[in-house]
Order: C-alpha cells, then sequence, then structure tokens
C-alpha cells in the first residue's frame, strides 16, 4: 500500500485539472483527474481514492449527483467540494449531501492543500468532528 | 327640455281652474272627460227645463208665440238664459279641450323624460362599470353585457381593430361567432361601419349582397346595429348588437348604442394603455431578473480562470519541472485571455446599449474571413467544417464579422453538437452565413429570446457563460445592416443565419460610409 493519500480531482476546466494536480504532487500526495461526475464515480469505484476534491458545475453527471450517490455509501472517501457556487443554500446542500468541506473559488490553494489535510486526519482519527466542514 | 313640463303644469293648472277643476291640483284626462259630461248633462237639462217651462206657459196663456207672445218680456228672458247657458258650456268646453291637449301633452312629455333618465342611468352605470375595472378582457365583456342590458339585446360583440387590414373580435356574448375570428376593413357590416365610422341600424334580413363578405352565423338576426368605437379620433373597433326575433331595433335604439359607444372606446383606450404599461413593467422585471443572472453568470465565469491562475503561480512556487513550468505559463497565459475576452465581450455589450455600435463598412470577402474564423477555432479546440465559395463580397465591418462568427461557433459548441459546420451562400443582393450544430436545435418560443442580453438557456447548469454571446451578434450583425435568425437546420440541429448585404448596387463614394 502506497503511503500517499490518494486524491481524486474532479473539474471540467482542464487548466484547474493540471495545476491542481502539479500543487498535490509536489505536497505529497497521489492525484488521479477526472472531469466528469461519471468518470468520477468510475474512478472512485475503480481506485478508492482517500479523497475527493470536487467541483459542481459539470456536463453529463454534476457534483450534486455523485455527491448524492456517495452520500448513499457506507464506505466512501471524503470529499472537499470546491466550487464557484457560493450562496449558504449551495453550502447547506453539500452539508447535508455528507461533505466533509467546501472551498468556493478561486482559493487559495495553500488553504485548499491545508483543507485536505485537516479532513483527511479527521478521517484517520476514526472520529469526523462538525468542525471539520469548513468554508 | 327642462322648462317645457314647468310652463305646461302652469298652463294646465290655469285651464283647470278656467274649466272649472278648481279643486284638482293635478287633474287628469279622465277628471276632464267627466267634467265634460257634466257640463253637456247640465246644458242639455236647463235647455230641455227652459224650453219645456216656455211651452207650458204658452199653452195656459194660449198663446203659441214663444217669443212674440204674451208676455214678451219673460219670454225673451227665458231664450236669453237659455243662450246664455249654452255660450258658458262652449267657452268651457274650449277650455276642457285646450286642458285635455295639455294633459295628452303632459303624458307624452314624461313618459319621454322618463325614458331618458333611464337610459341616463344605463349609461352612467354602464361608465361606472367600465371605470372600474381595468383589465382588458374584464372591460370587453363588462361593455357587451351593459350594451345587451341597455338595449335588451340578444347577441353583440366586439370586434378591435388587429391590424391595417382587418378587424378581430375579442369578446363575444350570446353567439356563436369565433373570439379571434378576423373581419376585413371595408367588407361586411362590422368592416363597412369601421370605414365608414357611422353608426349602422339594419332591419329585415341581410346577405352577402347586402355587405360583401358578410355570413349571417345566427341565421335568425333580422335586426342589428353596429357602432364604431371611436377614442380621441382613433378609431380602436367596433360594436355589434343583435336583437332577438320578437324585437326590432329603430334609430332611437341606435342613438342609444351610439351615446355609449363613447364612454366605451375611452374605456378600451384606457384599459389598453393599462396593458401596455404593465406588459412594459414585466419587460423591465424581465430584464431586471436576467442582469441579476448576469451577475451571478459573470462573478461564476471570473472565478474559474482566476482559479486556474492562482493554481498556476501556486503550483509553480513548488519543486516542479522545467516542462511543468512552460506548462504553467501556458495554463496562466490562456486563462488571462481568457479573462481579456471576457471583459471585451462584457464592454462591447455596454458599448453597444450606451450609444449603438458603429462599425466601419467596406467591401469584405466574407469566404475569406470566415476560412480564418474557422482556423482560429481549430486552434482553440472548436472543430468547424467550412463551405464556401473562393471569394464572396459583403458590405460588412471585418472585425464585425470575426467576432459574429467566432461568436456563433462557440455558441455551437457549447450548446449544440458536433459536427459545427458553416456555409456561406451568395444570394441575390445578400450574402447568407450559416452556422449549424448538430444538436437539440433551439424551441420555438425560445428563438427571439436567445438574442436577448444576459438571456442563458441554461442558467442554472454546466455551460460557462455571460448570456452576451448571441445578443452580441445580433447587435453587430444589424449595424452591418444585415439580419440574424435562427431555425430549425434540416436533419436536426439549429442553424444560426446571418444575411449580409453584398453592398454591389450602392454607389462607390458611400464605400467608405458611416464613421463616427
Amino acid at each position: 500500500m502506497s503511503a500517499k493519500p490518494k486524491v481524486l480531482i474532479v473539474d471540467d476546466e482542464p487548466d484547474v485539472l493540471l495545476t491542481l494536480r502539479m500543487i498535490l504532487e509536489a505536497e505529497g500526495f497521489d492525484p488521479a483527474l477526472a472531469a466528469d461526475g461519471e468518470t468520477a464515480l468510475r474512478r472512485i469505484d475503480d481506485e478508492n481514492p482517500d479523497l475527493v476534491v470536487l467541483d459542481i458545475m459539470m456536463p453529463v453527471l454534476d457534483g450534486w449527483f455523485v455527491l448524492a450517490e456517495l452520500a448513499g455509501r457506507t464506505r466512501r472517501p471524503c470529499v472537499v467540494v470546491c466550487s464557484a457556487k457560493s450562496s449558504d443554500a449551495d453550502r447547506n446542500r453539500a452539508r447535508e449531501l455528507s461533505a466533509d468541506a467546501y472551498v468556493t473559488k478561486p482559493f487559495e490553494p495553500d488553504h485548499l492543500v491545508a483543507v485536505i489535510r485537516d479532513v483527511l486526519g479527521h478521517r484517520s482519527g476514526a472520529v469526523r468532528p462538525s468542525e471539520a466542514f469548513r468554508v | 327640455m327642462d322648462q317645457l313640463p314647468v310652463e305646461i303644469s302652469q298652463r294646465i293648472r290655469h285651464e283647470a281652474r278656467v274649466a272649472g277643476l278648481r279643486e284638482a291640483r293635478s287633474p287628469s284626462i279622465e277628471m276632464v272627460e267627466r267634467r265634460r259630461m257634466q257640463l253637456w248633462f247640465l246644458t242639455f237639462v236647463i235647455v230641455i227645463v227652459l224650453g219645456l217651462a216656455t211651452l207650458v206657459a204658452s199653452w195656459t196663456t194660449g198663446n203659441v208665440g214663444l217669443i212674440s207672445g204674451e208676455p214678451w218680456i219673460l219670454r225673451s228672458a227665458v231664450a236669453a238664459l237659455g243662450l246664455g247657458f249654452c255660450f258658458y258650456a262652449v267657452e268651457k268646453e274650449i277650455h276642457l279641450h285646450r286642458l285635455s291637449r295639455l294633459l295628452v301633452d303632459e303624458r307624452v312629455l314624461n313618459s319621454a323624460m322618463a325614458n331618458r333618465l333611464q337610459m341616463n342611468a344605463a349609461l352612467f352605470n354602464a361608465g361606472k362599470a367600465l371605470n372600474s375595472v381595468l383589465d382588458l378582457d374584464e372591460v370587453l365583456d363588462a361593455i357587451l353585457a351593459n350594451a345587451l342590458d341597455l338595449l335588451g339585446g340578444a347577441t353583440g360583440s366586439v370586434m378591435l381593430v388587429a391590424d391595417e387590414e382587418s378587424l378581430r373580435v375579442v369578446a363575444v356574448r350570446g353567439s356563436r361567432l369565433a373570439r379571434d375570428a378576423r373581419v376585413k376593413l371595408g367588407e361586411s357590416i362590422a368592416g363597412r361601419v369601421a370605414t365608414s365610422r357611422e353608426p349602422l341600424l339594419i332591419s329585415g334580413v341581410v346577405g352577402p349582397g347586402d355587405f360583401p363578405g358578410y355570413e349571417d352565423r345566427e341565421q335568425t338576426t333580422s335586426s342589428a346595429m353596429c357602432v364604431p368605437l371611436v377614442n380621441r379620433g382613433q378609431l380602436l373597433g367596433v360594436l355589434n348588437v343583435s336583437a332577438s326575433s320578437e324585437r326590432d331595433f329603430d334609430e332611437h335604439d341606435l342613438q342609444i348604442l351610439s351615446l355609449f359607444a363613447e364612454p366605451v372606446a375611452a374605456a378600451i383606450a384606457k384599459a389598453g394603455l393599462y396593458e401596455a404599461e404593465r406588459a412594459h413593467v414585466a419587460q423591465l422585471l424581465d430584464t431586471d431578473r436576467m442582469k441579476t443572472q448576469f451577475v451571478a453568470s459573470v462573478s461564476h465565469e471570473l472565478r474559474t480562470p482566476i482559479t486556474s491562475i492562482r493554481g498556476a503561480v501556486a503550483a509553480s512556487r513548488r519543486s516542479i519541472t522545467p516542462e511543468q513550468r512552460v506548462e504553467l505559463l501556458e495554463v496562466i497565459e490562456r486563462q488571462s485571455l481568457r479573462l481579456q475576452s471576457m471583459v471585451e465581450e462584457i464592454f462591447t455589450a455596454a458599448k453597444m446599449e450606451q450609444d449603438g455600435n458603429r462599425p466601419l463598412l467596406r467591401r469584405i470577402d466574407l469566404a475569406a474571413l470566415v476560412r480564418l474564423a474557422a482556423l482560429d477555432s481549430q486552434v482553440a479546440g472548436r472543430p468547424v467544417e467550412v463551405e464556401a465559395p473562393t471569394a464572396c463580397e459583403v458590405r460588412a465591418d471585418p472585425e464585425a464579422v470575426r467576432r459574429i462568427v467566432g461568436n456563433l461557433i462557440e455558441n455551437a459548441h457549447k450548446y449544440g453538437a458536433t459536427p459545427v459546420r458553416i456555409t456561406v451562400q451568395p444570394a441575390e443582393e445578400q450574402v447568407v452565413l450559416s452556422v449549424v450544430d448538430h444538436g437539440a436545435g433551439v424551441p420555438l418560443d425560445e428563438r427571439e429570446k436567445v438574442f436577448e442580453r444576459f438571456y442563458r438557456a441554461d442558467p442554472n447548469g454546466t455551460k460557462p457563460g455571460m448570456g452576451l454571446g448571441l445578443a452580441i451578434v445580433r447587435g453587430l450583425v444589424e449595424s452591418c445592416g444585415g439580419s440574424v435568425w435562427v431555425e430549425d437546420a434540416p436533419g436536426g440541429g439549429a442553424a444560426f443565419r446571418v444575411a449580409l448585404r453584398t453592398g454591389a448596387t450602392e454607389s462607390s463614394e458611400r464605400e467608405v460610409a458611416r464613421v463616427g
């Protein structure tokens, strides 16, 4: 088993995928990419990542669909929603669908890395406190 | 008119007093007749009594001469008494005759006044009812209900001017006439009244021979009226009322309906203004809603490239290979260009709204420009097939055409499906540029809306955009004197078509025109 945590980056914007992959790789993660919800679900099934960085507005199947699909599973990866949607309604919806954190675009890349580490740290501690839902 | 009954009643009182009906404050024709009977009966009795008395006196004296006999003074006095009473009776009869004529006049006038009052009350009520409603449909319905009530009509309809050539039925009561049916101006009854602006009374059965284009849908109508609805000199439509089979309208009814038509026309005009105002407010609210949507779209659209740029900067600060650094610089360049193009798009849309676009119109080769735009698009990852003649001249601004083609290709890739195909087809005095995709096409009710500023076919969906692309296309096409529309492509998908003028017929002095 690799020591590097597996992170699946899901975004329909190629340049976001590219830059996030480089950053997470440099920060010691093992990144994988998906450009739509369908590919994301397939890669989650196949590769069992530790965490998913999930965009909401995407073609084919959007982020809400992926979240709802994962929420019904007993064994599922942590999810950090990363979207340009910034309303309270969207945050609440993500929380209800069991997202672990919510980061609004455009974000400070270092902040995203910190959130990812935080969420993964809580998971390894077996208990996920409610404060883990970050803004 | 108002003074006449007063004058008549004074004369009636005078004649009644003279005729011996002093005790009656309001004499009736029946009282006059009774008085007349009494007078002539009394006269008859007196004459008979006087005659008999004279005869008896003659027999007792043996002198048969009525006047000349003895004693003649007594006999003359009896005769004078009889004659005097007769004069009295005749004089009273003259006054009674005058009185009975005055009473008949008074009765006629009272009846006419009552009719007028009733009509005024009905008109007042109708006006009040019409003023209390603003909705055009309700106004029209109230008009018909009041008109039929006022005149005892059986059926009625209101037709309003639809366009320069026809009237349209907008309200119907009690008739099988279809709403939205059309009548040509000048034809049939309503069309003729609308043209002449003269009220028309129809008696007896009419046919197409009397009014070309006339169809009698009721079959039983034998009496009908049609009046024009004119407000401040402007013809708004006509009001039709038909009588039931047992009633016939007359000139008086036509006069009433004409009077009724005046407040009706004003009410319709007022309701029309209200409708226009309401539509304007709805449009403003719609624009406001779309602007709010636009702000949301813009902020979302700006976030994505900024995310990529910040990500690239953050990544370049980490330990990366030289190849990765080059890649990141390309990301920064690509996304900053994207931001720049968005800013330009917003600026162009704002400028078009502010002062219109004033392009530099000149003869250009549309086919060559389309090939260039297709190449740009290919490079940007949006492949396009082009079918165009070797050269094809139009009169337009080259920069505008480049943006038109670019935006249409981007739109086809965003909302349609590949393959996207561009054709350039020269026609008479114009060239039609078509951008055809293989997507779902544009629904009929959205074919105008897609060209409105801020309109998004997919407001909450996943397609990026600000709702400006097609609005800019329309603005630029129109500034070049052309037109743009969308239709179904043969075989499915949307076909956006732009017609630009060739300018072949224009003089050479106007080669470069409309600068500033």
